[in-house]
């Protein structure tokens, strides 16, 4: 599982998740999901080359989400597909964090 | 001279109780998803029930207990594939439980419990029944033919 930031206009932090999103991959980007969950105020998680979700993997997206919300900040979710989305629709995680497509539409929801 | 089945894969897995286990049963997956033409769909469906269930008796069953063990036997039946997977852990009745109130708001949100919930989304059947020491827990998946096939 691979994570990599950039920093967008705004102060917003893109996260970009890659690969299995499992009970390995959950841990292996925990510590970093919440070091920026710590310090950032704007996420744009990008799903698009998550391939696996799994109900740890859920909790690791969530939880940071959860701490921004509690600072003041905001987290959205950018271009689940397949069965990633499938798992984050039927949790009714898409109900309490926000799923875009677009990415534009991603960066108005976080301004 | 290896005999006409050599190549095929194995239809039972044994583990250990550890989640580093786990990375042992994906590739075991692929091969019987390669051998039996698992659509994507229902491949993606089997490795996220195995996860939760195994992972279910390694943190839970066994409370982290490195040495016992888990067996997953697979059996294709033509219109369904079936994942049956034993264990030694006290009884826990996977099929029993009910669904935790999903979280309205970020601010509700509390982990925990969605493990069931997705085998219970995901599998077409799931069965558990109690053994004398331990479980025995049947996940079962439709086989998804295209016309013609």
């Amino acid at each position: 599982m691979k994570i990599t930031t950039e920093e967008l206009d705004g102060g917003i932090t893109k996260v970009v998740l890659e690969g299995r999103l499992d009970i390995e991959g959950a841990a292996a980007v925990d510590l970093k999901m919440n070091v920026l969950a710590g310090s950032k105020m704007r996420l744009l998680l990008d799903l698009q080359k998550v391939t696996f979700l799994g109900s740890m993997g859920v909790r690791t997206i969530v939880v940071p989400a959860q701490t921004i919300h509690r600072r003041g900040g905001k987290a959205v979710l950018f271009a689940p597909s397949g069965m990633v989305e499938e798992v984050l629709t039927a949790s009714k995680i898409d109900s309490i964090i926000p799923i875009h497509h677009e990415l534009s539409a991603a960066l108005a929801a976080l301004k | 001279m290896p005999g006409k089945d050599a190549h095929k894969a194995a239809t039972r897995l044994t583990l250990k109780s550890q989640l580093a286990e786990l990375s042992r049963v994906w590739p075991w997956v692929d091969a019987l998803a390669a051998e039996y033409d698992i659509s994507g769909e229902t491949h993606d469906a089997i490795n996220l029930c195995l996860e939760e269930a195994l992972s279910n008796i390694i943190r839970h069953g066994y409370r982290g207990q490195p040495d016992h063990a888990i067996t997953i036997d697979f059996i294709s039946l033509g219109t369904s594939l079936t994942f049956t997977i034993e264990d030694q852990a006290p009884h826990f009745a996977p099929t029993a439980h009910a669904a935790s109130p999903m979280a309205t708001s970020i601010e509700e949100y509390r982990p925990g419990g969605l493990g069931v919930q997705l085998m219970q989304r995901f599998a077409g059947t799931l069965h558990w029944e109690p053994l004398p020491n331990g479980n025995r827990l049947t996940i079962g998946f439709a086989v998804a033919r295209p016309p013609g096939k």
